[in-house]
């Protein structure tokens, strides 16, 4: 290093910040490195090979594929059957991810008042379904849901809303019930996790602000209104957008609840993809097709969230 | 500039840490083994089974069977391991059949096809069209084994024209199980024979007025009873003679007698006779053993189950469309089919290995455990088995619906209808059917309307998987 000092001041000067300027840089990537691998196994060689079969019809039995072009793609958007489960996703987006995060604030706001010592009891009877696996959720829910035997209904005759079990709502046999009832299990496993991301932006609120306003002699309705959400709305940004992208991408209870029935009334998108690939007779050209719409309608939600909706969020 | 610099240092990256796994991971496991052997021998003792166990064959068998059936075919697993010292088999549970036959196709890509695999009756035509297989039939004759050995239904089943292609292990047949408490109680003969559908609503009709139960019938929309009651009423689902004579082009379901079945079919739920229970088949059992309904569709091989009930539970034969004579069942359940591992010693060990699970001793108590019945014709005149049957009558109902089934025509012909549909595309079609439930259900169409709409679904899946063999 000496050395070099005195042969060259200058052109030493820049191998050093040139050297300064890679080693950083290649360091950074040696440490990401692992990561960076199991990405590229797993994510990207996998979304390219997602492409190249999207293009191509495959055999059942996989050692025979027929190219086809864009056919696969022409295939689904002229379906009708498609379409209806593009509808059905919406609809399933739309009835978990507000009502969700509506619950979410809702419950955060009151776990926030001190509740003595029972509050980490409370919170922790909140968190639970987040940690049951969909699966669970799911067949616990079908006990629940069961027309025959199932305690939802059952209750609801012993309350007297209902003369008896037939009468009250064939929970997922019926077309009309089975979308909501797959929306009440998903938001239930889902609503302990965005209380907590909920709870701990209400908690980061200065009290000050909480003062002032009582001063003001704002009431407790304005102060939610006018503090408590708006210094929330960062916190309700990122709920929005990653309870968008988790119900795109719900699968765990639609599968055990009804396998996308009855008839096709709850076939999301995902489960769509997941039938089309893996159940009865695989197309797994077809399937891949369905993962690129998929992708592209979650990327573009995601932007629309960030265009719409960002400018919305309010930072302290 | 700098997005360049990063993209190649991260190539290198990548370069060089592919580089330095691969060599490492080569003679990782050769250095060890050498030291050890020499180092080992006063632990000789140790070493000698596990390398007893390195010479035997080892294969690789895929089953679909959980819970009570999964742990009877361990046990019979065991028990071809313990008989000899040649061969071990290495048995797997992979979920539903839908799963194995799913992850079975996607092995031919991935690699790690098993040796042996248990597949489920819809998915013949792809198996065979595979390519992959060992037929039976090839083996059956290089060591001189009569196909004869199978009954008849079975032995039909899972032929093509050169001889079986696959070897018969767990064959099932649908039955009613009715609940005999509640029969007795309301004062209603239960079901002899084969009843007509109109027959079985007049039972229906007698059970409800004796308010023995909220509802007569439980099923799941599960695609096999429509498959196997359009058998019993003799309708063909595909066209070339159910795909027995050729390569299906058309599904025939949505003729005057599929109608029928599924005028029937959904009619039960819509006239209350039934509750909707979607598409599944736990909460058909839960909705019978609950005494919810007082007689349910189901398999054979859940026997053993449902007798276990608080109840006294009869079993009889499924009905069949009134503008018929009942004509039998098409074989249900799987068998076991022999990958080419390319290793003329390995299929042989797999050969021997399925020859031993059709076995009489393996076949009987996979019976009388289960309720899947043997699929041996010598089986039927076992002096055990018959009492056994005697003193549990549930167990042989599938038997004589089956052996009763009239497997030829009056003219003498083939009856195949009762051979059951053979297309490569079948298990997608069945999904169809299933999905079709609700057009009638929820959509108000009628059973006519909604067939052609599901038969116009299903030939566009038999066009698309056709077209591979053009």
């Amino acid at each position: 290093m000496a050395q070099s000092t005195l042969d060259g001041p200058t052109a030493a000067r820049s191998t050093v910040k040139a050297r300064k300027r890679v080693w950083p840089t290649l360091e950074a990537y040696l440490y990401l490195a692992p990561t960076l691998i199991g990405l590229l196994i797993f994510v990207f060689i996998p979304i390219f090979t997602s492409f190249q079969l999207s293009l191509n019809r495959i055999a059942p039995f996989g050692n025979q594929t027929r190219f086809v072009g864009l056919d696969n793609y022409v295939t689904l958007l002229t379906s009708a059957d498609y379409w209806d489960t593009v509808r059905i996703t919406f609809l399933f987006v739309l009835g978990t991810v507000p009502t969700g995060i509506a619950l979410a604030v809702a419950l955060a706001i009151l776990l926030s008042y001190p509740v003595g010592r029972m509050a980490w009891f409370y919170r922790a009877l909140i968190f639970v379904p987040v940690i049951i696996s969909s699966a669970v959720t799911g067949v616990l829910f079908r006990w629940l849901y069961h027309p025959v035997v199932g305690y939802l209904s059952y209750w609801m005759v012993q309350l007297g809303i209902f003369e008896n079990m037939q009468q009250a709502p064939n929970w997922l046999g019926s077309k009309e019930w089975a979308l909501v009832a797959v929306i009440i299990a998903t938001a239930w496993r889902q609503l302990g996790f965005n209380v907590i991301i909920a709870l701990a932006g209400v908690q980061n609120i200065d009290e000050s602000f909480y003062d002032a306003a009582k001063v003001d002699g704002a009431g407790i309705l304005q102060r939610i209104r006018h503090i408590t959400l708006p210094l929330l709305s960062p916190t309700l940004f990122f709920l929005l957008v990653i309870n968008v992208i988790y119900s795109f991408q719900a699968f765990g209870e639609i599968n055990i609840l009804t396998q996308g029935g009855p008839g096709r009334a709850t076939t999301t998108m995902v489960y769509s993809i997941f039938e089309t690939a893996f159940v009865g007779t695989p197309q797994r050209g077809l399937a891949s097709a369905q993962a690129y719409i998929l992708a592209v309608m979650v990327i573009s939600m995601s932007f629309i969230n960030f265009a719409t909706a960002s400018r919305r969020v309010h930072y302290q | 500039m700098k997005s360049k610099l990063s993209v190649l240092s991260l190539f290198l990256i990548v370069v060089l840490l592919v580089a330095a796994c691969a060599p490492a991971a080569a003679p990782a496991p050769a250095a060890p083994e050498a030291p050890a052997a020499a180092a080992t021998e006063p632990a000789a003792e140790e070493a000698a089974p596990a390398a007893a166990a390195g010479d035997k064959t080892t294969l690789e068998f895929w089953h679909a069977m959980g819970g009570n059936l999964g742990e009877t075919v361990q046990e019979l697993v065991d028990r071809f391991n313990a008989s000899q010292d040649q061969i071990f088999v290495n048995a797997t549970f992979q979920g539903s059949y839908d799963d194995t036959y799913n992850a079975l196709l996607a092995s031919f890509e991935s690699g790690g096809t098993p040796n042996i695999v248990q597949n489920f009756d819809l998915s013949s035509q792809t198996m065979i069209d595979t390519g992959k297989l060992v037929p039976a039939w090839q083996l059956m004759e290089a060591d001189g084994y009569d196909p004869e050995t199978f009954i008849p239904a079975v032995r039909g089943y899972y032929s093509d024209e050169n001889g079986m292609v696959s070897m018969a292990f767990n064959s099932s047949t649908p039955l009613l199980y009715y609940n005999a408490d509640m029969f007795e109680a309301a004062g209603v003969t239960p079901p002899q024979g084969s009843l007509s559908f109109s027959e079985f609503k007049a039972m229906c009709d007698e059970l409800k007025a004796a308010n023995v139960a909220p509802y007569c019938f439980t099923f799941g929309q599960v695609g096999w009873e429509f498959e196997q009651m359009l058998a019993n009423s003799g309708g063909l689902f595909f066209n070339e003679n159910n795909g027995r004579t050729g390569r299906p082009t058309e599904v025939q379901f949505n003729n005057e007698k599929g109608v029928e079945v599924f005028e029937f079919l959904t009619s039960l739920v819509t006239e209350g006779y039934s509750p909707n229970l979607n598409n599944t088949w736990t909460d058909t059992d839960s909705t019978f053993l609950t005494q919810q309904a007082a007689i349910e569709f189901d398999s054979t091989s859940d026997v053993s189950l449902i007798q276990n009930a608080e109840f006294t539970v009869g079993t009889a034969f499924i009905p069949h469309a009134d503008s018929s004579e009942r004509n039998g069942v098409a074989l249900g359940g799987a068998a076991l089919w022999l990958l080419d591992s390319g290793d003329e010693a390995l299929n042989r060990a797999a050969w021997e290995f399925i020859k031993f699970m059709a076995a009489p001793e393996q076949q009987k108590d996979w019976h009388m455990a289960t309720g899947y019945f043997p699929v041996r014709a010598d089986l039927m005149e076992d002096p055990e088995l018959q009492t056994f049957w005697a003193e549990n009558p549930n167990f042989a109902t599938a038997i004589e619906q089956l052996t009763t089934t009239n497997t030829t025509l009056a003219d003498g012909s083939t009856n195949y209808a009762v051979l059951g549909g053979r297309a490569g595309p079948f298990p997608a079609i069945r999904r169809i059917i299933v999905a079709t439930y609700s057009r009638v259900l929820n959509d108000g169409l009628t059973p006519q309307e909604a067939l052609d709409e599901a038969a116009e679904k299903a030939n566009a899946e038999l066009a698309n998987y056709n077209a591979f063999f053009e």
